[in-house]
């Protein structure tokens, strides 16, 4: 039978198949869902992915570590600064590249202004989803904020293309760091009115509280990582676990709930914002002078022959990259593990017997993107 | 009693969100009205690259080396180029760009060997089919090129001027070591 038909069970007159996607709005994307539904109640669900599949991966075994910078952003469109990074952090540690303290500093305020791009975005369309529009407009406001400070100093707003092996691309000014601390201040006042707006309202607590509850065994089996473990009550970050680049100098708490609903995802990514400012505001304060690309560079990258696993705290969750290196400058393959797979994967366990409804408050709170699972 | 305190503490929550909303009704707009209104773009704006100028040469100095169309990861940058009579250096006669398959990386920018590369600030490009988006980026410097190749002569006298008198000062150096 063609995967793309739906299936009738002649047995049971009284469940039926729906289709949710591939274009649809909640979906973010082009990614498609086999409902099985009695009534409006969900007995299974099924994910059909790969309508935006890119073969990413088989692009990197074709170009080489230079050439493929341009393509770790494009794999993750909201966290593009973080993967860009983590692509080059990736690649320096597999080749011992020293980075300028700069560069580092740089790098820490540009990966966390993505993070909280990327979580506003997320809650304008979760609360989207959820038929909320307001808030939808506030995020969109302060996102632009962020691109506008981004924009400045890497000429592109959404897939940047701005670390390099050993640094960045251009220098920041002091026009940019007093752009950011303005924004930080800005915002911890903004994150109130969200909170306000959102968290208390009874709506919203109504839709999420006890919906979409991931069970403990869960995360073992589909390898949940991210916002979506810290609401089981996990203390997991990579950025604490294992610090990679200088996140070990900064001071801050990894937020955790416990009872692993939509709420406490939400709770969740509102907490971590406020951490990033707090990592931003510390990095502003410290900034050193100097380079910021190193000065030796390799012209011609070629990591020793071996295999290398290098992972990085996405918005999502742990996203990482499997170098198997056999020392040309051409990777023999480059595996990329990204969290919104996994938590896909995790759907149908979560959404049987669960409402129509709330199908799409899971989905939205998961905090998919689809070019992301695809890849 | 229970139901009546849920719909008093409900409708206390969404006047609160009200509230929310109905301060941020008075603050002014923050949409710009972009066709109206024009949009400053930043110094390190991407576009299409171009070719830049160099002041002692009166026009670029693309030495038609390749580095950026192998480096480039779309393979959308296209070269040629001569070695002009008289001159060390070659001359690209021919740099288009396929700006459909361009992704913005700068990564062309990065191995300039004589930084002639650069961004365009325009921001507002469109076209009705792909054709319209191959750029020649010679075309801008067509008339100067003749005075260019003049001025180049130039200045690769003068350098052979100079790498001369330093072989010489490096021979007679020498010599005197020998004595």
């Amino acid at each position: 039978m063609n995967r793309f038909e739906v299936e009738q069970d002649p047995k049971s007159r009284d469940t039926y198949y729906l289709n949710m996607g591939p274009q649809h709005p909640s979906t973010h994307g082009v990614m498609r869902i086999k409902l099985h539904l009695d009534g409006e109640r969900i007995i299974s669900a099924e994910p059909i992915i790969g309508y935006g599949h890119r073969a990413h991966e088989k692009m990197a075994e074709n170009r080489d570590y230079i050439q493929f910078l341009p393509n770790p952003s494009r794999v993750d469109y909201l966290g593009g600064m973080i993967y860009n990074v983590g692509y080059c952090q990736a690649v320096e540690r597999a080749m011992d590249i020293e980075v300028p303290e700069r560069a580092e500093y740089i790098r820490i305020v540009c990966n966390e202004l993505n993070r909280i791009s990327s979580h506003l975005l997320w809650l304008g369309t979760f609360l989207m989803d959820l038929g909320a529009f307001t808030p939808f407009l506030y995020a969109f406001d302060d996102r632009e904020k962020i691109l506008d400070i981004l924009d400045r100093i890497t000429g592109s707003r959404l897939t940047y293309c701005y670390a390099r092996f050993g640094g960045v691309i251009l220098d920041i000014d002091d026009v940019f760091l007093d752009n950011v601390s303005n924004f930080c201040t800005y915002f911890v006042e903004r994150l109130k009115e969200y909170e306000k707006l959102v968290i208390g309202n009874v709506i919203f607590r109504e839709r999420t509280i006890g919906v979409g509850i991931f069970a403990p065994d869960l995360a073992q089996k589909y390898a949940i990582t991210g916002p979506c473990l810290r609401a089981m009550g996990h203390e997991n970050d990579v950025r604490k676990d294992e610090p990679y680049g200088i996140y070990d100098r900064f001071d801050f708490d990894v937020p955790t709930q416990t009872e692993g609903d939509c709420f406490a995802r939400t709770l969740v990514r509102m907490e971590e914002m406020r951490q990033s400012i707090r990592i931003i505001e510390q990095a502003v304060s410290d900034m050193p002078n100097g380079l910021f690309l190193a000065a030796r560079v390799p012209r011609r990258i070629r990591p020793p022959e071996g295999d290398y696993y290098f992972c990085v705290e996405s918005p999502r969750g742990s996203f990482g990259m499997y170098i198997a290196s056999d020392g040309s400058d051409i990777p023999f393959r480059l595996k990329l593990r990204t969290p919104s797979f996994s938590h896909i994967s995790a759907m149908p366990a979560v959404m049987a017997s669960t409402m129509l409804a709330d199908a799409v408050a899971i989905l939205g709170s998961i905090d998919i993107v689809v070019p992301e699972i695809d890849r | 009693m229970a139901l009546i305190k849920e719909i008093l503490d409900g409708t206390k929550t969404l006047l609160t969100g009200m509230k929310v909303t109905l301060d941020n009704f008075r603050k002014p707009p923050v949409t710009s009205q972009y066709p109206m209104e024009k949009i400053e773009m930043s110094e390190a704006f991407r576009n299409v690259i171009v070719l830049i100028e160099k002041e002692d040469i009166g026009s670029h100095d693309c030495i038609d080396c390749k580095l950026c169309e192998r480096v480039c990861p779309s393979f959308c940058i296209y070269l040629d180029g001569e070695r002009p009579e008289g001159l060390r250096r070659k001359r690209s006669t021919k740099f288009e760009v396929d700006f459909a398959l361009c992704s913005d990386c700068g990564l062309c920018l990065d191995v300039c060997p004589t930084d002639t590369l650069g961004y365009s600030k325009v921001h507002d490009e469109a076209g009705y089919n792909r054709s319209d988006f191959l750029y020649d980026l010679l075309e801008p410097w067509a008339d100067k090129e003749e005075a260019a190749r003049e001025r180049l002569k130039e200045i690769e006298a003068e350098q052979a001027a100079e790498r001369a008198r330093k072989a010489a000062a490096r021979k007679a150096k020498k010599v005197r070591r020998e004595k």
